[in-house]
């Protein structure tokens, strides 16, 4: 007798069970009625997972859940929805009353993470609690054919370089000879003072040959004993 | 997590070998099956009121409902309840309503008629649903809303219950405590009836009618037919009419001598004679099931030969029933199928040959169709139907008929013409296997015989065949030219798919089905599936009730296994035909001389292995789990399992030896109280035990799928929710296994020169115990069922097959996704990477491009098989049970075959210009050799 009166407890209180249901809601990617009518949604605990099928109205109902924690799982063959866990537990609604009541708490659940490791509450409410779910992605069941096309080689790096440096070997010379004379003189001219091409082997020459010896006594070179005539003082005088 | 998420969908973003767009529906096909579908409940009917065109509804003996497209018997939805299989389903639906309501088990829904959502549920815990009925009219007056549900419940709550056709609540329960057995409910448009059958402790039974009002569900009246005599047994009750305005009850007796009749809501039974010159097997009651049609019915008698049928009307203000017509006695077996519109009922007769229409009224002929001959029909009967008649001023101008035939053929008939065939058979395959083909049994059989020649006369028999084979040399020759234009223009599809004969890759296997109805069929898998022959196997063992058979293939002919059968049935699977005892017997399994062939069986909860040899012997060897544990499945490594390479090559270029015992048996055994699980691998030669698992938390009550191939193996499980448990789920755990840890290194074997794991009974003593890595993966959904894919020389990469029946797919996941050697906690060296090891993560999302299934919706599936192809890349995968399903995968993409984005003319162009370019160069370059010798240096 003395054994019999919790057991009896106990189920009482797993006969009262919850209800609630998950709506998938219309996103800017997804309009719920276009979903397949195979779509169903699992609560899983142990034992045969609580099935429910997709409603009209783009619901799963669930009716009839005892308490547990379950994981919520909306299979689809078109989508990814996000898992839940939802926890339903006999709550007393005021401290002491003895009203029990269901509450259902549900929040984002990770697979392959402890199951305490919950993440964003998704609700908590009595009977009738109302659930989104979530889609995170469409199913995208076809691999794209690799097909040959003249525009894809073209993009090909090693190809662009190839044509880049056969316009240059093959464009360059034709390009000179199109010069009117005066700027292919300035142009070798430039060439020369190391401007382009030829620069950076006239500056290695002159880390080379550097004579430090006439550097300390404060000696110019010729290029810029040259460059400084070109500004000589005297012809900023004059510009005054 | 976020950052595991990530990680898991750059894991997805990694190359898999999936399906091209252009495949797909090409080298797959799916049958969407339903199963047998019920005679009572299969019927035309608008999706919703004002629709042009009707749906074809229907639920199957294996509990699916599904709603086809009369046009081209395309599945348009289908439910599948996976409930225990010997529960009747019943499917109703109102006239122009958008919904139809199904009761299977305890679960009454209804659904939406165009697309099968749902739009209601309820259960009735503790009942199951005997009958259902719509309730069409209330008081005389048609309900325009959505109409009420009436169904009866036996079982712990007996009772007749009518439910809100929008919400699926129940508006009144009637509670039924007499103990008898339910039977029926009708309703007329003022009374619902509930029929039961009243078993007193001696004599027959009683029909017991008890009228109930709709409005409140209370008793109005009570009334007991006599029919003492004649019921016994409920399959004496030909018919309980639902929802004409004068429902019907008919009996008969045991031997069919008289059909009783009565009205339901009337006392009078009237009695009519069968004919009495000949023996009927079979009555069968054919009325219409609309409130506002006239009420006629028509009885159909059936005997060994033939069957003929007579029509009756009912007066419904003297309530009498008269006979009014009768229609001839056909030697052919036939049935018949009632159509109403408006008022007006038509009987469509339906036999072998042809369709003809009455009318109720008179026995005129409306129209007639003689049906052409057709492969899908050949040989077998219409068992049952239903019919959409169109009468136009007194001739029926169009009549279409989905009838279900003898040899399990769900077909519909246009007029004259075979619009569609499904072949629903095949719902509820038990057992398939692969066959070749028959030029390539006949080819192998011929090289077979020179083997056992001398050489001089082999000689001349090559020679022979050679010189036969010269015959077929025109017409190759001829074929030539329309092969190339068809390989580079590209040929029509049909002529691709059909072509059989043409068979370079090795894709045309035939698959040899048995069904749990007895029959055997054959498939083609590389042409889509095609029905090559199907046999009643009952013919060749008439008093044997096959509905477990079992197949094994033999070289030419398969042998099917029962429990109700005394030895075997051998088929020829080439033909369907039985298979001549003397060609059995020459074949005989070919053994080496040493080797012994070791079979084991589960007895008394132990595993048992015998000497083939010798059977009826003591075991060789008996495995027990640990105590309290119950074995719930093994695996073996399966007999074809060709290995390319007896080791791993490791990045730094050594190489870790596989384990390829072939004689391993992965065990399981679950204790249910402790939710525990073990996994224990065996070797089946010598009984040992290689290794043992344990896991905890294990939900013992759902499946334990594994699978062993190569040198891994693989299981699943679910996770229990028990308060311990530190995550929930499912996982998924591969194992690999090593000769030893260490690379460059044979473990115990190094000492010995010449041993191998591979041929364990030639090294000596004990069989050598492998190192097994292992490495375990959440996954998203359950596993029911996993296999390995197969190829011709296992040098491709494996492919782990697993069922998810939650998404009704099949995914084939890379075994290298799933490498037990993946590095955990830090990222792959630079060794691991060239081995394309990636870090570990604790689960695994199935990625979309693995779905071998993708839009199709596999459901059902018992097993899938794989087989190897003609070429190496490629294998064939071929799944069964309620749907049937086959395809080819390449797990490490199609290499050696040239796919559909080979463009041909582009290469043959490409060539065209370097040969064009090699003329206008090749003098250009002859002038500067020449110039290069000419001119002094």
């Amino acid at each position: 007798m003395h054994i019999s009166i919790p057991t009896l407890a106990t189920l009482v209180s797993t006969s009262t069970a919850a209800r609630f249901l998950l709506q998938i809601p219309t996103t800017a990617n997804l309009n719920p009625s276009t979903l397949p009518s195979t779509t169903h949604a699992t609560l899983q605990s142990s034992g045969p997972p609580l099935d429910a099928y997709l409603t009209r109205s783009n619901t799963f109902n669930f009716a009839n859940v005892s308490a547990g924690s379950y994981l919520a799982t909306v299979h689809c063959r078109d989508h990814i929805f996000e898992p839940l866990r939802i926890d339903v537990s006999l709550e007393e609604a005021v401290e002491g009353s003895g009203d029990r009541k269901e509450v259902v708490k549900v929040w984002q659940t990770f697979l392959g993470n402890e199951w305490d490791n919950k993440g964003e509450s998704r609700g908590e409410g009595g009977n009738g609690l109302v659930v989104e779910a979530r889609v995170v992605g469409t199913k995208y069941f076809y691999q794209e054919r690799g097909g040959f096309s003249p525009l894809s080689f073209l993009k090909n790096p090693m190809i662009l370089m190839a044509v880049v440096s056969m316009g240059l070997m093959f464009g360059m010379p034709k390009l000179m000879e199109n010069m009117d004379p005066e700027m292919k003189e300035e142009f070798e001219e430039m060439q020369k003072n190391g401007v382009l091409g030829s620069g950076s082997t006239n500056t290695a020459s002159q880390i080379q040959n550097f004579d430090l010896a006439s550097w300390m006594a404060g000696k110019t070179t010729d290029a810029s004993s040259a460059n400084s005539r070109g500004q000589s003082p005297a012809g900023q005088a004059k510009k005054r | 997590m976020r950052f595991y998420a990530a990680l898991t969908l750059a894991a997805c973003l990694a190359p898999a070998a999936a399906i091209f767009e252009d495949d797909a529906y090409h080298i797959d096909f799916h049958y969407a099956l339903l199963g047998r579908p019920k005679h009572e409940a299969t019927f035309f009917q608008k999706p919703y009121a004002g629709s042009k065109a009707s749906l074809l509804y229907s639920i199957s003996h294996s509990q699916t409902i599904g709603a086809i497209n009369p046009k081209d018997g395309a599945l348009v939805w289908r439910q599948h309840f996976s409930a225990e299989p010997h529960v009747q389903g019943h499917l109703r639906s109102g006239s122009e309503q958008d919904t139809v309501i199904s009761a299977v088990g305890d679960r009454i829904a209804a659904w939406s008629a165009s697309d099968g959502r749902l739009v209601w549920e309820t259960t009735t815990p503790g009942a199951v649903v005997e009958d259902l009925e719509i309730l069409e009219q209330e008081d005389g007056m048609t309900v325009n809303e959505a109409k009420d549900a009436i169904v009866l419940l036996s079982g712990t709550s007996q009772g007749v219950k009518r439910l809100d056709g929008k919400t699926g609540q129940t508006k009144w329960t009637f509670e039924d405590t007499s103990g008898d057995a339910p039977f029926q409910v009708s309703t007329s448009p003022t009374t619902v009836y509930y029929l039961s059958i009243h078993s007193p402790m001696l004599g027959g039974s009683k029909l017991k009618v008890t009228y109930l009002s709709p409005i409140t569900g209370k008793k109005i009246d009570q009334v007991t037919l006599s029919s003492d005599a004649e019921i016994t047994a409920r399959s004496h009750i030909l018919f309980a009419g639902a929802n004409t305005a004068a429902p019907l009850l008919a009996w008969t007796d045991k031997a069919n001598k008289v059909l009783k009749v009565n009205i339901i809501g009337t006392k009078n039974v009237a009695s009519f004679n069968t004919p009495a010159d000949v023996i009927v097997e079979n009555i069968v009651l054919h009325a219409p099931n609309h409130v506002n049609s006239r009420s006629h019915f028509l009885v159909e008698y059936q005997t060994a030969v033939g069957h003929y049928a007579e029509v009756y009307h009912v007066d419904l203000k003297k309530t009498t029933i008269s006979k009014s017509y009768s229609l001839p006695e056909l030697r052919s077996k036939g049935t018949f199928t009632t159509s109403t519109s408006d008022a007006n009922v038509y009987f469509t007769r339906i036999t072998e040959d042809d369709v003809t229409v009455y009318s109720s009224e008179s026995y005129g002929v409306l129209g007639r169709w003689s049906l052409k001959h057709s492969l899908a029909t050949a040989g077998a009967y219409p068992v049952h139907g239903a019919s959409e008649v169109v009468v136009k001023s007194g001739t029926a101008s169009a009549v279409r008929s989905a009838v279900y035939y003898s040899n399990g053929q769900w077909v519909l008939h246009r007029n004259d013409e075979l619009a569609w065939s499904r072949p629903e058979f095949l719902s509820g395959s038990v057992s398939a296997v692969w066959a070749g083909l028959p030029e390539e049994e006949a080819l192998a059989q011929a090289l077979e015989e020179e083997s056992h020649r001398n050489l001089a006369s082999a000689y001349v028999h090559r020679l022979q065949k050679h010189i036969q084979d010269l015959q077929y040399l025109p017409a190759w020759l001829q074929s030539i030219p329309t092969r190339l234009l068809g390989s580079v223009f590209g040929k029509s599809k049909g002529a691709a798919i059909d072509d059989i004969k043409l068979d370079t890759f090795g894709f045309h296997k035939l698959v040899v089905v048995a069904t749990e109805d007895g029959r055997l069929a054959a498939l083609d898998v590389g042409s889509r599936g095609k029905v090559l022959w199907n046999v009643d196997l009952h013919q060749f063992a008439p008093d044997a009730n096959l509905n477990s058979p079992s197949l094994k293939a033999h070289r030419g002919y398969v042998e099917v296994k029962d429990p109700s059968l005394t030895g075997s049935i051998y088929i020829n699977y080439t033909t369907g035909s039985r298979a001549s005892v003397a060609n059995v017997k020459e074949q005989v399994l070919a053994l080496s001389e040493p080797q012994k062939l070791v079979s084991f069986t589960l007895v008394d909860g132990s595993l048992k292995g015998f000497l083939e040899s010798r059977s009826s012997s003591e075991p060789l060897w008996s495995f027990s789990p640990a105590p309290g544990e119950r074995i719930v499945a093994y695996t073996a490594r399966p007999l074809q399992d060709p290995v390319a390479s007896i080791g791993k090559v490791l990045g730094d270029r050594s190489v870790l030896y596989k384990y390829l015992n072939p004689n391993i048996v992965l065990v399981s055994a679950v204790i249910d109280s402790a939710h525990t699980a073990a996994v224990y691998l065996l070797d089946s030669a010598s009984g040992q035990l290689l290794h043992t698992m344990s896991h905890s938390d294990v939900d013992t009550s759902r499946p334990i799928p594994s699978t062993i191939s190569e040198h891994w193996f693989s299981y699943s499980f679910t996770t229990a929710a028990t308060a311990g448990a530190s995550s929930r789920g499912y996982q998924l755990i591969v194992s690999d296994l090593y000769e030893s840890p260490l690379p460059d290194d044979r473990g115990p074997l190094g000492a010995t020169s010449n041993s191998s794991t591979v041929q364990p009974s030639s090294s000596t003593g004990d069989v050598i115990k492998p190192y097994i890595l292992s490495q375990s993966y959440q996954i998203p959904a359950e596993i029911s069922h996993m296999t390995v894919t197969q190829t011709r020389q296992g040098i491709t990469n494996r492919e782990l097959l697993v069922t998810v029946p939650s998404l009704n797919s099949i995914i084939g996941i890379p075994r290298h996704d799933i490498d037990p050697r993946r590095p955990i906690g830090r990222d792959p060296n630079a060794q691991e990477k060239e081995e394309g090891l990636a870090h570990y993560t604790p689960s695994i999302q199935w990625d979309p491009k693995w779905h071998l299934t993708h839009k199709y919706e596999v459901i059902g599936v018992k097993d899938v098989i794989s087989s190897e192809s003609g070429i190496e890349s490629t294998s064939l995968i071929f799944a069964y049970g309620l749907d049937i399903f086959g395809t080819r995968v390449a797990p490490s993409f199609a290499f050696d075959i040239l796919g559909k984005g080979f463009n041909k003319i582009s290469m043959l162009i490409t060539v065209a210009a370097l040969f064009v370019g090699v003329i206008f160069v090749a003098p250009l370059v002859r002038r500067k050799q020449i110039n290069s010798l000419w001119t002094i240096p």
